[in-house]
């Protein structure tokens, strides 16, 4: 009991050494404190899953709020859910944690750094472990915000702060519908509880209006933080921070919180088809679009960005055909084979001297081994070749789409076949063919330090056995995180009959995992042929034309943004600010600036002017509302006088 | 009520204690009254009742209400330190000034008759106005003070209007007989009508809400920054519960009537407040605004109107006084160590490298700032979450929606001069006065205190 | 020709109620049409005290006698001091057709208007002449009803007068100094 509450205990222990002491603590204790305290974490994490048995445990440390209509606890609740998920948090991060230690070695505002992966620890293990849609909500804004910080971290340059910014915004707007979610809840259920939500839910109907609203809304955050259509934007330029917050944050937890908030509420969407349609296709356009862009980038950070994307779309897609489980699944392989990709870009943009370029790579494979043999790894896996990690839980994602619905799963397959191509594309640009950078690059190309080494090999190894937990069904091997989970659907069970019920037969199973292996080993031999040389290197920005300038730019999707969006409100803010509020008052600053001894005339003309027309405003405002208030009341008036 | 007497006899001997006692052993003295003035609203724990022929309510929840305006204005007189020492300031009269206000505001917040509310909320404008202009040098202060007199006069003309259409409907000032007319005819009720919606304009001049809110920035801007931190917390918490009780006490059966047209007052304040704010340069217009902005959120507990609303409001009154008086007194403390063109510079630019150069400063305007935009963990989140669940409650989604839009929005102005305070610069250290120092820390570590347990704080009310 | 009627069957009373509205709007409209200050003032005077013979209409004696003590005598003898103080050699407003006068003086007439329909709308119950009591707006009554019933506002009209005055002095002290803006 008590190593539930250390879990996130230990984070915050280091935020507060690290972030008090910022400047105080020498630089060899810094990352002892920062990776200690994760790692303690996860010893408790194992502990407390040592000692779980099947019940799910509510540890409530004291009442956060309870007045009439209002009880929340600040209470903490641990199942085979948020186990799964400690694991992954409190594992990869150790691991990033560890890496950080080497790869901002340089860097001046390490001790700050430490601290805000700390703190982001802290509320991504809030956000997963709290008993209740407020605490997740809490952790869901914490680790907005330290995204926000780590994105800003290198605030040299107004870019990166304004990337910061976008992401920040962004997931505000998509926290608009998780906090309407959250009144939905309280306002039809009233209570926050987990456990007592869906045990109240069991009572509504399949297709009820207001647990359509809930689902909905509850999803508007989700696209918000998990980047899905259309609010995931934010997610390519947060790359803007240092490559691992990208891995830990962008690429393994944080983004897949909008998962992890759907299965755990996975009553409520069992009890929406519309929502988990409508889930379905925006995951799968998502992650088409992701897919597609991918395709074209020349950014190594881009590359794997938009691949998260379009990752995450698939995840989403699992969820939508009620795949809850393979959904999560893919969550967890994902998180080996993305941190792994990212750290190791990271190694290569560490030996690159800070070059992101993929078209200033190539030949990299002998010159930086470890980080180039732990890549392949991870490309093998994120493009779903057995027995690699990534094959077997995109698999299952795909099994139930086919399902499901064909053409779901068709487009599916085709954004599986991309994922392969842009996967092997950056791999070949980056490592095969000769070295293209500057003599200086060159010289200093090196293999990156044990600390930065060491996660990178473990997470080759997870990546590459990680899917081992879950055999599909026809392997006659059992899946055990099915079984684990199993608990967690138990209410989803019950509400509709037909979650959970597999029609597919062993051997069609068995023949759409061959296609889809298929799939990826053609489009394998595709990149091979046309990039595998590392002769035919992408082109120049100017260069770029056709429909293919069109995908290269990201559809133009920010300038679309912007035109729509960003331009009217700020046309708006700039005329409250500049025409109505800022034209009166120069007006006055001008003229007591001409003369200050007051004497002149004009000045009080225009001082009376001004308060004159506030006035002649407010007056107006009063008229109108009496107006609004009166209005038909007064007409009534009127016509009466006419009658006589 | 004894608080009222203490700083009635207080602001007289404040005045006193000008001709005799040295400057600056006059913020002390004022910090001793006040204090007395608060331990005085002990003796009326656990008294509740009507009192002065049914002038003054006196209950727990009342004297809370007035704790925490007692306790903002210590605070406000915390981060003046400094600030009156040249020789062109009368802190003397300030701080009487102060006092006098406070007995204004304390009546505001308890007051049963109407005739109590006219008198409290003119001792407490006319004590605005003075201090505003009290710069007698700043000519931006000057014309403040002026503008802020003629406008806030025409308000309380319409207050005044109102209170006289209520006395013809009802034949009393006594607040609770505005239910004697609710099972009149709708004639019979026009008068009271139009009487309820001048008094509601009036007041809600006072808390500066849209489309009544053109002082405020002009106003704020001129006046010495720690009466614009005063104005901005005591007299918006006071007035918004001078409304909140005739809501609840006058107008409880008109709902229906009153709260379609407030919350379109609402949507607005919070657009044009937040929408304004995003490209003011100056801070104290940026926190005008601002102020603006939580003025609509604040009137959502009106909205709401339920057992609950008392006590959210408080709340957010007292977080909301928190997070303001602490981004006030960092900016002070800031702008009176930049000096541009002979005085203190209220360009935002002046956080510019905050962090290093005093990074206590730095981390104190960052909760407040993120107290203000209501991030989670810090008090404003919770008294913008109650608030919103009160409009909830009564089913205003639309509100709701918007509300928190507005207050995505309010980060990118909030998230200013947290930038600026983390960029990079060679100005040198920022002294801070120990008095303003421990104000600051307190804010700050109740802003996050009561972020983590609210209910300390909430279960009171 | 019903007008006409109205008019002949008005009582004693009503014209003299009629007489002295139309003279309060007179004054009123002088004060602040005319062009030179001092005018205003005697203007503003004649309203003062035509609303004061309304008073006493009223039953309301005493405050009659204030409102010409007080604001006819003393605040108006201020007003004109101060106005000869300033010694305003040119005319110092005005009066220009400019768009915000337009707009200014419809949206108050419009407000006006509305709020004449709205007072028209609603019932207002008379008094009743036969159980009036005459003591009423007598000094007498009054200064019961201040001195007990209202004793608290009564006593805390002092507190603003306080802050008025300490505030008036307050600005009214003479700075040395450059000003800034």
């Amino acid at each position: 009991m008590t190593f539930i509450a250390l879990i996130p205990l230990f984070p915050l222990i280091g935020f507060l050494i690290n972030g008090l002491g910022y400047g105080k603590i020498s630089k060899t204790a810094v990352p002892w404190i920062g990776t200690g305290a994760s790692l303690l974490s996860f010893v408790c994490v194992l502990l407390a899953y040592l000692n779980f048995k099947e019940t799910a445990i509510i540890v409530n440390l004291f009442d956060w709020i309870s007045i009439a209509g209002l009880n929340v606890g600040f209470s903490f609740q641990l199942d085979q859910l948020s186990i799964i998920m400690l694991f992954v948090i409190t594992g990869v991060g150790t691991l990033i944690h560890l890496y950080s230690a080497g790869y901002m070695s340089h860097d001046e505002g390490y001790g700050k750094f430490f601290a805000y992966l700390n703190l982001f620890l802290f509320s991504m293990i809030l956000l997963v472990l709290g008993g209740n849609y407020l605490m997740m909500f809490i952790g869901w804004e914490g680790v907005g915000l330290c995204s926000y910080l780590l994105i800003g971290f290198w605030n040299k340059n107004t870019d990166y702060a304004n990337a910061a910014r976008k992401a920040f915004i962004m997931n505000r707007i998509g926290d608009v519908g998780f906090l309407i979610g959250i009144f939905l809840i309280l306002q039809n259920f009233g209570t926050l509880e987990y456990l007592e939500v869906f045990e109240k839910a069991k009572a509504f109907h399949v297709g009820d209006g207001i647990i359509v609203a809930i689902t909905m809304a509850l999803f508007v955050g989700a696209m918000g933080k998990s980047a899905q259509i259309p609010l995931f934007t934010w997610l390519p330029d947060a790359m803007a921070g240092p490559t691992p917050v990208s891995a830990l944050i962008h690429a393994a937890t944080m983004v897949t919180s909008g998962i992890y908030m759907i299965v755990r509420s996975n009553v409520l969407y069992t009890l929406s088809p519309f929502t988990l349609e409508f889930i379905a296709w925006i995951g799968l356009a998502t992650a088409l679009l992701g897919a597609t862009i991918g395709l074209f980038q020349n950014d190594i950070k881009k590359v794997l960005a938009y691949s998260t994307v379009s990752q995450l779309g698939y995840m989403f897609l699992g969820l939508g055909v009620m795949a809850y489980s393979s959904g999560l699944f893919h969550v967890i392989t994902h998180a080996f084979f993305k941190a792994l990709l990212f750290l190791g870009a990271g190694s290569v943009i560490h030996a690159m001297s800070d070059d992101q370029d993929i078209r200033n790579m190539g030949g990299l494979w002998s010159k930086i081994k470890i980080t180039a043999i732990t890549f392949l790894v991870g490309t093998i896996a994120i493009s779903g070749i057995p027995p690699f990690s990534g094959f077997f839980s995109k698999d299952e994602i795909l099994a139930h789409v086919f399902e499901h619905n064909k053409i779901m799963w068709a487009l599916g397959m085709l954004g599986s076949f991309m994922t392969a191509f842009y996967m092997f594309r950056l791999f070949f640009v980056t490592f095969k063919g000769s070295f293209r950078g500057t003599e200086e690059q060159k010289h200093h190309l090196h293999e990156s330090p044990k600390s930065m080494t060491t996660p990178l090999i473990v997470l080759a190894v997870l990546s590459a056995i990680g899917g081992f937990i879950g055999f599909p069904e026809v392997f006659h091997l059992p899946h055990r995180l099915n079984e684990f989970l199993s608990p967690i659907f138990e209410n989803s069970r019950l509400v509709n009959s037909s979650f959970g019920v597999v029609h597919i037969s062993h051997n069609l199973e068995l023949i759409l995992m061959g296609a889809s292996v298929l799939v990826a080993v053609i489009s394998i031999l595709f990149a091979y042929m046309v990039f595998g040389n590392g002769k035919n290197v992408p082109v120049a920005d100017s260069e770029v034309v056709g429909l293919k300038k069109l995908v290269y730019n990201k559809y133009y999707i920010d300038e679309l943004y912007n035109k729509v969006f960003v331009g009217p409100i700020s046309a708006i803010s700039f005329f409250f600010a500049n025409v109505i509020d800022k034209k009166l008052i120069d007006k006055i600053v001008n003229s007591v600036g001409e003369g200050v001894n007051f004497s002149s005339k004009k000045i009080k003309e225009l001082q009376v002017g001004v308060t004159g027309s506030y006035i002649l405003f407010m007056t107006l405002g009063i008229l109108l509302l009496v107006l609004y208030q009166f209005g038909p009341s007064l007409l009534s008036t009127f016509n009466l006088l006419q009658n006589k | 009520m004894y608080p009222i007497i203490v700083f009635s006899v207080s602001g007289l001997l404040m005045l006193f204690l000008g001709l005799s006692v040295n400057k600056k052993s006059l913020l002390p003295y004022n910090l001793l009254f006040m204090l007395v003035g608060l331990a005085s609203n002990f003796l009326d724990w656990n008294a509740p009742g009507l009192y002065f022929n049914g002038m003054l309510e006196i209950s727990n929840p009342i004297i809370l209400v007035q704790w925490v305006l007692i306790f903002a204005a210590i605070l406000v007189s915390g981060i003046s330190s400094r600030q009156f020492d040249d020789t062109h300031a009368y802190p003397a009269e300030y701080y009487a000034i102060m006092q006098f206000a406070l007995v204004g505001a304390l009546i505001m917040v308890s007051f049963q008759n109407l005739l109590m509310l006219f008198v409290g909320l003119e001792i407490l404008s006319v004590g605005l106005y003075v201090l505003t202009g009290s710069d007698k040098r700043n000519l931006r202060g000057n014309e403040a003070a002026i503008k802020y007199f003629l406008m806030g006069s025409f308000a309380t003309g319409i207050f005044l209007f109102g209170v006289a259409m209520f006395y013809g409907a009802t034949g009393s000032f006594d607040i609770s007989s505005g239910n004697s007319v609710a099972n009149n005819l709708l004639e019979g009720k026009m008068f009271f009508w139009l009487g309820m919606v001048f008094i509601f304009i009036g007041l809600l001049f006072k808390i500066s809400a849209a489309p009544f809110h053109f002082w405020t920035a002009d106003v704020y801007q001129g006046a010495p920054t720690v009466f614009s931190a005063f104005m901005a917390t005591i007299v918006k918490t006071a007035v918004i519960f001078a409304l909140f009780r005739l809501a609840a006490y006058s107008f409880n059966l008109e709902y229906e009537n009153w709260s379609k047209f407030l919350v379109i007052i609402i949507g607005l304040s919070m657009v044009i407040g937040n929408v304004t704010a995003v490209f003011q340069t100056n801070f104290k217009r940026v926190l005008a605004f601002s102020s603006i902005s939580q003025a609509g959120f604040m009137l959502l507990s009106l909205i709401g109107l339920g057992a609950q609303s008392y006590g959210n409001l408080g709340f957010y009154s007292l977080s909301y006084a928190l997070a303001t008086i602490s981004a006030f007194g960092v900016f002070l403390v800031i702008s009176s160590n930049t000096i541009v063109e002979g005085r203190p510079s209220e360009n935002i630019n002046v956080f510019d490298g905050l962090f290093s150069r005093n990074p206590d400063l730095a981390i104190i305007l960052l909760i407040s700032m993120l107290s203000l935009a209501g991030i989670p963990l810090t008090s404003g989140f919770w008294s913008k979450f109650f608030v919103l669940n009160d409009a909830a409650a009564k089913g205003y989604f639309w509100i709701l929606i918007l509300g928190v839009l507005m207050s995505a929005v309010s980060l990118y102005y909030y998230f200013n001069p947290i930038r600026a305070s983390f960029k990079k610069t060679d100005l040198g250290k920022i002294e801070i006065s120990s008095l303003s120092k421990y104000t600051l820390y307190v804010c700050a570590a109740l802003t996050i205190l009561f972020g983590i347990a609210p209910n300390i704080l909430r279960s009171l009310f | 020709m019903h007008f006409l009627e109205i008019i002949k069957n008005l009582s004693l009373v009503q014209w003299a109620f009629y007489f002295l509205s139309i003279l309060t709007l007179y004054g009123a409209l002088g004060t602040i049409l005319s062009k030179n200050p001092i005018h205003s003032v005697i203007y503003l005077v004649v309203t003062f005290f035509s609303i004061s013979g309304i008073y006493i209409m009223l039953n309301a004696q005493f405050l009659a006698a204030v409102n010409v003590i007080v604001y006819a005598g003393a605040i108006m003898v201020l007003f004109l001091f101060v106005l000869m103080f300033l010694n305003l050699k040119e005319e110092s407003t005005e009066m220009k057709t400019s768009p915000m006068l337009i707009a200014a003086v419809s949206t108050g007439l419009l407000l006006g208007l509305i709020l004449i329909a709205t007072i028209r709308k609603a019932e207002i119950t008379r008094v009743n002449y036969n159980d009036f009591d005459p003591n009423t707006g007598l000094i007498e009554t009054l200064g019961m009803v201040l001195y007990k019933n209202y004793m608290l506002p009564f006593e805390l009209v002092s507190v603003l007068f306080l802050v008025a005055m300490s505030g008036a002095i307050l600005l009214g002290k003479r700075e040395k100094g450059e000003s800034h803006f």
